[in-house]
This record gives C-alpha cells, structure tokens and sequence, in this order.
C-alpha cells in the first residue's frame, strides 16, 4: 500500500494540452474518484500514473518512489480497463496467474493464490471458463481478481462500471467500494458518474478542461462548490442572478429586491453581479421557522416523480427548482398558487458569473 | 451453437454453380495425368498409373518439383515473418508513412508479374549483384509476391484488435516484449497461418514473375510444366498438376490442423 503524488503533471500533444499542471496528494488507503466530463483529461491522467503515457512534465510519486519514467510493468500497480481486458485466449485461471507466472511463482503457489483470488470476488469454480462465457459483471471480478492476485501497491479502476447496465451497476458500486476497504489498497477511480464518485470516494477531485479544479470530500463538493461548474456538474443547482451588497462570510447579497444573507468568497467585490447557488432539495416551500431567508414566490408548474414532487417556482422574473419529499402530510400545490419560500443561508453559496 | 442457415436456397443453387465451374479444370488436370494415352487429351482415353510414373522418374520434373517446394517453404517463412512485422508496424504507428507504406508493400500483387519479373531481371543482370538466374534470386522474387498477402490477412486481424489486452499484461508485469508474445502473438496466430498459408500456394503456383528468374537448371514446378507442354504435348505435365494441387491441399489440410490443435490445446 502507498500514497501517490503528483507534482504539476502535465501532458500536451503538440498545440492541445489534456492535463495542464496537476498537483495532487492521494493518501495511503484512500479512494480517491477522478470525475469529469469526457475530454476533461482524467484518463490521461490515470495512464500517466500506469505508465502507458509519458507526461510532458511533471513527477508522479508512488510511496517515496518517482516512477515518472518508468515502464508500467515496473510500476508494481493494477488497472482495471473499461472493457475489462480479459485474455480471450486464456481461461480464467490462466488470466489469473498471468501476473503470478511472470513473477516466477512456483506452481503449487500460483494454484492455490488463483483458487483463493476467485473465492474473495465470489467466482469460485470458475477457474475453467473463457471470457466469451462470462457476463460483464463476471469479466469485471475476473480483471479485479487479476490484479489483486499480484498484490499490486495501487489500483487504478478506468470507469468500471460504465458497461455494465443500471441494476448490475449499482451492485457493483457497492460490492467494489467493500472490496477496496477491506484491502486497504490506496484506489484511484476514474468516472463521469457523479452518482458513482459521490457513493464510492473518500476524497473527489472534480476536472474540468485539463485542470483539478476541486478537491474535497464527497460532502464538501456537493455542499460547497468552488465553481459553477462544479455545482452544475454534481447534482442539481439553483443558480440565481443576484447582486454582492456586501462581501466575505456574512455577505449579502440582492434578489428580486430583497437583502438575503448568504455566504460567498472574499474576492466578490460589493456591487458585482453574481450567482446564488442553491439546491433544490433545500428550496423549502412555505417553511416553518427553521429558513431564516423567505421570499414570495409563485407555482409555475407541478411535476410527480414518486418519491419526490418537483415544482417550479417563480422569483420575480427568475425561475427556480424546489424538491419536496411525497410523505404522508405535506401539502401538494398547484400551479398559480402563491407561496413562501425559503432557505437556511447555511446550504446557500455565492459563486463568480 | 451452430444456427440453422437461412440462406436462401436459390444463393445456395449459385453458390454450388459457382464452386462447380471452378473446380472442373482441376478434375480434369487430374483425369488428364491419368490417361492412358500417348497425348493430353480429354476425355482420357482410359486410366492408368503411367503418366504418374512418368512423372516420378523424370529428372526434370521431380528436381522442378523440389525446386518449387523449397522456394515456396522459403519464400513463406521470410513473408510470414517480415509482413506480420510491417503488418504490426502499418496497424500501430501513427507516422503519416503508413498510407505509402501500406500502398508500396501492396505494389508487388498490384503490378502485373510479368513486368516485376521483367524488373527485376534487369536489376540482377544490370547491376552485377549475381542474382540473376540463381536460387536467392528467385526467392527475393517470390517474398515480394507473398509478402503482400501474409500483410494483408495479418493486418486485417489487428485493425480490431484491443490495444487495452497489452496494456492489461504490461500492468501485470509484461515488458513491451513479453506482452506482444504472450498475448498479442497469440491472439493474432490464426491470421499468421492463413497469411503463411495464401503465401505458400501463391509461391508454388507463381509463374509470370518466375519465367524471367529461373534457369534450365533451376525449373520451378510451373516453368517445368510449361516447357514441357511446349516441346511435347505429354500428360507428364497433368500428372505433375496433380502432384501440386495434392501438395497444396496437404499443406492447408496440415496448417489448419496445426492451428486447430494449437486452440485445442490451449483449452
């Protein structure tokens, strides 16, 4: 088990940069999610930290080893492809020891590792099949059982769980994320998937164009973004238009005519435009004492998705999400209806336009 | 988990045809060496063993036929090994190159034989290299021809493949060499034999290219045939026909179940 650092990697391709200067610190044990959208350089990312590209500059660290130039084979790591990579012309067993057998494992080691390797995924007595008899859910503990069974000081996952379909998918989120803690291996996971970074990560760092531009803890991404972008890209957001009266903790800021309290950064001038973030779920809909902030609003339209109501709700001449929970008691409303609306300033967030 | 076909029997009709129109010069190649008559002629005038016999102890015949299998056997193992190196190199560099590359490799199959020969008569002659009308002569003649083919099965077979099948190996502790081997190699062995297969049958019936490198001494089995009909019209020339197509079914017969074997084993 090792951390892993990265300091200020960076990899052009002549006039295109896919990963402009990343700096980061994966601790020992960690499971740290990579997440962005396609193109955003997060798999660039994780095959310079496997080896299968040369970062333009830039050092990679595994433990207190730089492993910038070396091959991926010298790397002492395990990666997991999207497609699963299994050796078509190998059974499984053989998959397996492919590792072991290179490391000049004697046989009786390399049986027993191969027949304890499938146990732990739940694949035992699969030991003769072949890839093309295998379902995809199979190939994915088959790659992990390859892997784990060299006892590799790092695991990079490349989206995973991206061909697998929804019902498999969710298992193996969860099946993974044990897996991994029972290890203890330090995991870097790269996905799309908010859902998946947001379930499986201890830390998440979200990319976006080449760069990190967030670092945090599940938690701390969905609940203080640094960015629109971010708060965009994880979840839904409410971002509003308002004006910065005042800056810094106790900022206040100016919706549809009324001062709100809220919190934002301290380079947000007085009198600049901004957006106000807030999420649906916390759009609370005639609240009780607990929002401080409460503006009037009007229903614009209704929208039934089971365990949840959605209603659009219009501010002045801005429109907004509210998410209510479908229990027992709360009150539906219909279109036209005029209604309070509020917030606790706690969950609110003023970002730069 | 063979399906049942559902081709319509109509293209199954044509197919038959097709296959039927092809395959009746050979029958009558072979009923020819078997006549019992003086001349080739068809339909034979009766069957027998003679031409057959003729063919097995003609000086002439018999060194072209050893002549013709030890080109052919060489001139595959250089094509299969040179092209499936050019066929790696054209599937996987990005170098603009390739495209020139691929279409100069492809020259030799696309230019008319006649003109390669002529070309490289010339070359051996002009230039005083002292190939010209020697073995190695003849074998450089024959790797261009089959090149091209063992590049062309052997690169179709890796345009689909899963670079992430080397990469999974590397990872595991391959070097760049010992993954190409153990997987790539391996994966890709099925296009190698047919590749080296299309290369041995087309050196054995190789003919045009091979009238401008080949001396009275050194007769490949198509020139020996092709003399011999000039000068007399002997079914020996049939009888040898048979010779080479039943060393051309042997070979694939025989590679195939090489290549079978090898996934049987592998099970």
């Amino acid at each position: 088990m090792s951390d892993i650092q990265l300091k200020n990697l960076t990899k052009s391709y002549g006039t295109y940069t896919a990963v402009a200067g990343i700096d980061l610190k994966i601790g020992e044990g960690e499971f740290f999610s990579l997440l962005g959208p396609s193109g955003c350089g997060k798999s660039t990312t994780l095959r310079m930290i496997a080896g299968f590209i040369r970062p333009t500059s830039g050092e990679i660290f595994i433990g207190s080893d730089e492993v910038t130039a070396l091959p991926p084979e010298k790397r002492d790591i395990g990666i997991v492809f999207q497609n699963y990579a299994i050796f078509p012309h190998m059974s499984v067993a053989e998959n397996i020891a492919f590792g072991l057998k290179l490391r000049k494992r004697p046989k009786e080691e390399v049986r027993s590792k191969v027949k304890a390797a499938l146990q732990q995924v739940g694949l035992a007595g699969y030991e003769d099949r072949y890839q093309r008899q295998l379902s995809g859910g199979e190939q994915q503990r088959v790659a992990l059982a390859r892997v784990l069974v060299t006892e590799p000081r790092i695991l990079l996952l490349d989206e995973p769980l991206s061909a697998l379909d929804k019902s498999l998918r969710e298992e193996m989120k969860y099946w993974i994320k044990d897996l991994q803690k029972r290890l203890g291996i330090t995991t870097v996971y790269v996905t799309h998937d908010q859902d998946e970074a947001l379930t499986m990560s201890d830390r998440i760092g979200v990319m976006q164009k080449a760069r990190v531009v967030q670092v945090g803890t599940p938690e701390e991404i969905y609940e203080r973004p640094k960015t629109l972008f971010v708060t965009t890209f994880i979840g839904h957001s409410n971002v509003i238009d308002v004006t910065v009266v005042s800056k810094g903790p106790d900022m206040m800021v100016v919706l549809d005519g009324r001062k709100l309290p809220t919190r934002g950064p301290e380079n947000l001038e007085a009198g600049r435009a901004a957006k106000l973030v807030v999420r649906p779920e916390n759009v609370l809909i005639n609240p009780d004492a607990r929002a401080s902030v409460t503006l009037s609003a009007k229903v614009i339209g209704e929208s039934y998705q089971g365990a949840i109501v959605r209603y659009r709700l219009g501010i002045g001449a801005q429109e907004i999400i509210a998410e209510r929970q479908n229990s027992i008691g709360n009150e539906r409303f219909s279109p036209g209806a005029e209604v309070m609306i509020g917030w606790d300033p706690g969950m609110t967030e003023v970002l730069a336009t | 988990m063979h399906e049942e076909s559902n081709v319509p029997s109509v293209f199954k009709a044509i197919a038959f045809l097709s296959l039927a129109i092809l395959l009746v010069p050979m029958a009558v190649v072979v009923l020819a060496g078997l006549n019992s008559g003086d001349y080739l002629t068809f339909p034979p005038q009766g069957l027998s063993l003679r031409w057959i016999k003729a063919f097995l102890t003609s000086p002439t015949f018999l060194s072209a036929y050893g002549v013709s299998f030890v080109v052919a056997l060489g001139a595959t193992l250089v094509s299969t090994l040179f092209g499936t190196m050019a066929a790696v190199f054209l599937s996987r560099s990005s170098s603009g190159s390739v495209p020139v590359l691929r279409g100069f490799f492809m020259l030799p199959i696309v230019l008319p034989g006649v003109v390669l020969g002529l070309a490289l008569y010339v070359f051996f002659v002009s230039s005083g290299v002292g190939l010209a009308r020697t073995m190695p002569g003849l074998l450089i003649g024959h790797i261009l021809v089959t090149c091209p083919f063992v590049i062309a099965t052997v690169t179709a077979s890796l345009v689909g493949f899963d670079r992430s099948l080397e990469e999974a190996a590397r990872s595991l502790g391959a070097g760049p060499v010992t993954a190409f081997r153990l997987v790539t190699l391996k994966i890709i062995a099925p296009a190698i034999s047919a590749g080296s297969i299309f290369a041995f049958i087309v050196s054995f019936g190789q003919f045009e290219l091979t009238l401008f490198l080949t001396a009275p001494d050194l007769q490949t089995l198509p020139s020996a045939m092709y003399t011999s009909m000039r000068y007399k019209f002997e079914p020996t020339a049939a009888a040898a026909g048979i010779f080479a197509i039943a060393l051309v079914v042997i070979s694939m017969v025989v590679t195939s179940r090489l290549v079978n074997l090898k996934k049987i084993f592998e099970r």
